[in-house]
């Protein structure tokens, strides 16, 4: 049943993993500064769509209109967006204070967002920037904006923008997600020398872009395809549900890492005598990338229709091929590891 | 389309090899602990995405595989019957109680309302009590929880640990003494695995009365990120705590600390070695035949062997996924690896790869 092989060869085993990269490289720290500009400039867009949303979610809430609202919801989408290009960013300063939770909260099985949006609206307390604070991270960002603008049910009902509670509410988490955003670019700033200075954040920044990759193919499009688990399709198991943008945010996060981690991961490919590998993930990434504007639509009808269902699997099939080549390919000839244990976190 | 992705792919290929490979030498060596069974049991992995509690015979024959409904995390055999349990990982909604001749479940106990385990848990010596540390996590109070085994795992008492975040639990030599890592980290099961008080955090090693609940010590480490996770205890009482450190990845803080003698001193490896741990214990583990200890860190992809008394590094060696660590007859130790490696590391020889499995082995081996 269970095949006993035994080596007549070594006992010795002198090297039991590739060596990570790490390893003494003059140059390695060019490519960390590299690195550390284009984040850079994600982290700075980051900070201005953020502003801009803030600034938007003011204006419309002191003179309310429909034409302000759709204004509100473009700038949301645009900061939302520029979130998502540097979501896979996982170490540095938006470990701190769990500020990608804050803008981000997901995935939300039970619904915290709007359970902590009615319990904030129905309280007498005013919704100061402490309130906010202290009100944990389902409150602090995307989503629960995304809720005030895009909630089917909450847009019906009596709290609906522009009532004044509901105002106070998207002006202060905008303004938190806009506060964060300047943290994050000028800590990033800040951060420079110990990352340059610091050969394993190498082996971190494609470890974080392996994160997003997985995070996108498993959780973000397997995972409401019904692909995992039991096998049922649901859009609310995606992210950015309410406001139908979940495949844009897709996109975006592959143009993020296209921008932000693919010219110096391609190099660094490059350099190490693998141009060939190289090639076939920039191609593959541009791959997913033709898949829009075609499919920057609500997930929920093409899940809905067998027909739609395909164009959808068809995406699915182009990151995964992008996921594969990154993660099991190149990082594996790098020699770098996101392991069962490694990422596990106990 | 399932069958096109990635993950399928990859376990496609690893079903088609052989599922267990013994390279080298051919035996496992025998563990250490004479009164356990002479087997190894950890939660696994398996390549269809599932996973499962599995025990091997040290002639690397996949003895038992048991299913189970969700990822579980370390476990513990129960003296004096062919019983071996294991706990689901973080957030814990139950454990496990397992035949170790057969891996026939006999229960799947239930956490009490409110409350989550954490993956870990000791037996008392002579097999009848059961201490799991447990979360109560609205208010987010760590606790010791007790169970009787002899009244079909009922749960009799609960301690309480004025701390947040407890881990690993094992006993003293002496019978009466738990010795817990108290990680320090809030979190909530509404929140994922979200680290809800990083800047507040109040880690340490606390050892508890198994009979009163009394808190006897609680050791705190030099820097309040330091999340005290993993602990186990020498023959001769000293005891060691291992760390997973929460600050910024650049740092070098210590990350194993060391009981003896009345003093609580943290142990530097130095710049070097510290590099290749990342910040990162998985397991700690004292071997009960000598002086040494060796602990794994699946981030840094190194295991290591170290003195117990001068802290002096005697082995070490890279190994992708590393985390389980037991000690075997003889003074060296076996460690697993999430890549279904088992390899040997000991004093004065390098490091044996002795098998390579279609398993994922998770963190701990009992």
């Amino acid at each position: 049943m269970k095949r006993l092989t035994l080596f007549l060869s070594l006992c010795l085993v002198s090297s039991l993993a590739a060596s990570p990269l790490m390893a003494a490289d003059a140059s390695n720290s060019d490519y960390r500064k590299q690195w550390h500009s284009d984040i850079y400039t994600g982290y700075q867009n980051l900070a201005t769509q953020s502003q801009a949303l803030a600034n938007q979610a003011k204006t419309y809430c002191q003179a309310p209109s429909e034409e302000g609202f759709e204004q509100t919801k473009q700038a949301w989408l645009d900061a939302f967006l520029a979130w998502q290009q540097v979501r896979f960013v996982d170490f540095g300063p938006v470990e701190q204070g769990n500020r990608a939770w804050q803008f981000q909260f997901w995935p939300d099985p039970k619904n915290l967002i709007a359970r902590k949006a009615t319990y904030l609206l129905k309280d007498e307390v005013a919704i100061t920037p402490e309130k906010i604070n202290e009100s944990g991270v389902a409150v602090q960002g995307f989503p629960m904006v995304e809720y005030l603008l895009y909630d089917q049910a909450f847009n019906e009902g009596s709290k609906a923008l522009p009532a004044d509670r509901s105002c106070e509410l998207l002006v202060g988490v905008s303004n938190h997600i806009a506060d964060n955003g300047e943290a994050l670019a000028n800590d990033w700033g800040d951060f420079k020398n110990s990352y340059v200075g610091n050969d394993q954040y190498t082996d971190t920044t494609i470890r974080a872009a392996m994160a997003g990759l997985e995070l996108l193919e498993e959780r973000r499009l397997a995972t409401p395809m019904g692909l995992r688990g039991n096998g049922k399709r649901s859009v609310y198991r995606a992210d950015a549900w309410r406001s139908g943008a979940s495949l844009v945010a897709a996109n975006a996060t592959v143009q993020g890492l296209q921008r932000q981690f693919l010219p110096t991961f391609l190099k660094l490919l490059n350099d190490r005598g693998h141009a060939d590998l190289a090639g076939r993930i920039e191609e593959q990434s541009e791959e997913v990338q033709a898949k829009f504007p075609e499919l920057d639509r609500p997930m929920a009808p093409l899940l809905a229709d067998d027909n739609q269902f395909r164009m959808l699997q068809s995406l699915y099939v182009h990151v995964s091929q992008l996921t594969a080549l990154v993660n099991d390919r190149a990082a594996v000839e790098l020699g770098v590891v996101r392991g069962f244990n490694s990422s596990d976190g106990d | 389309m399932p069958e096109l992705t990635r993950r399928s792919l990859i376990m496609a290929a690893l079903a088609g090899s052989a599922a267990v490979t013994l390279t080298g030498c051919s035996i496992l060596p025998r563990k250490a602990s004479s009164d356990g069974p002479q087997q190894y049991t950890g939660a696994i992995g398996l390549p269809d995405g599932s996973f499962a509690v599995g025990a091997i015979a040290p002639d690397g024959k996949m003895l038992w595989q048991s299913p189970v409904n969700t990822r579980c995390h370390s476990g513990c055999n129960r003296p004096g019957k062919a019983e071996v349990l294991f706990f689901e990982r973080r957030p814990g909604w139950a454990f496990y109680v397992l035949n170790s001749n057969t891996g026939t479940r006999l229960h799947r106990i239930e956490a009490a309302e409110g409350e989550h385990f954490v993956g870990h848990g000791v037996f008392s010596p002579n097999g009848r009590f059961l201490y799991a540390p447990a979360n109560r996590y609205e208010p987010g109070e760590g606790i010791v929880t007790v169970y009787d085994s002899q009244q079909g795992y009922q749960r009799i008492n609960t301690f309480e640990l004025n701390g947040t975040g407890p881990h690993q639990i094992t006993l003293h030599p002496d019978g009466q003494t738990l010795i817990i890592g108290l990680g320090g980290i809030l979190t909530h099961p509404d929140y994922d695995r979200i680290k809800l008080n990083l800047d507040t955090m109040k880690p340490a090693l606390v050892l508890m009365d198994r009979h009163s609940g009394q808190i006897l010590a609680r050791f705190r480490p030099s820097q309040h990120q330091l999340s005290t996770r993993h602990v186990d205890v020498a023959p001769d009482g000293t005891i060691f705590a291992a760390y997973q450190y929460q600050g910024p990845a650049h740092e070098r803080p210590p990350l194993v600390a060391r009981y003896r003698n009345g003093r609580y001193e943290e142990i530097d490896f130095g710049e070097s070695v510290h590099r290749e741990l990342g910040n990162y214990i998985a397991s700690v583990v004292a071997h009960p035949e000598n002086d040494l200890v060796a602990i794994a860190s699946p981030v840094g992809g190194t295991a290591l062997v170290f003195n117990s008394r001068s802290g002096r590094v005697v082995e070490k060696a890279a190994i992708a996924d590393c985390a389980g660590v037991e000690a075997l007859a003889g003074g060296d130790f076996l460690v697993s690896s999430g890549r279904g490696k088992l390899v040997r590391i000991g004093k004065g020889q390098p490091a044996t790869e002795i098998a390579s499995m279609s398993v994922q082995w998770d963190h701990h081996l009992v």
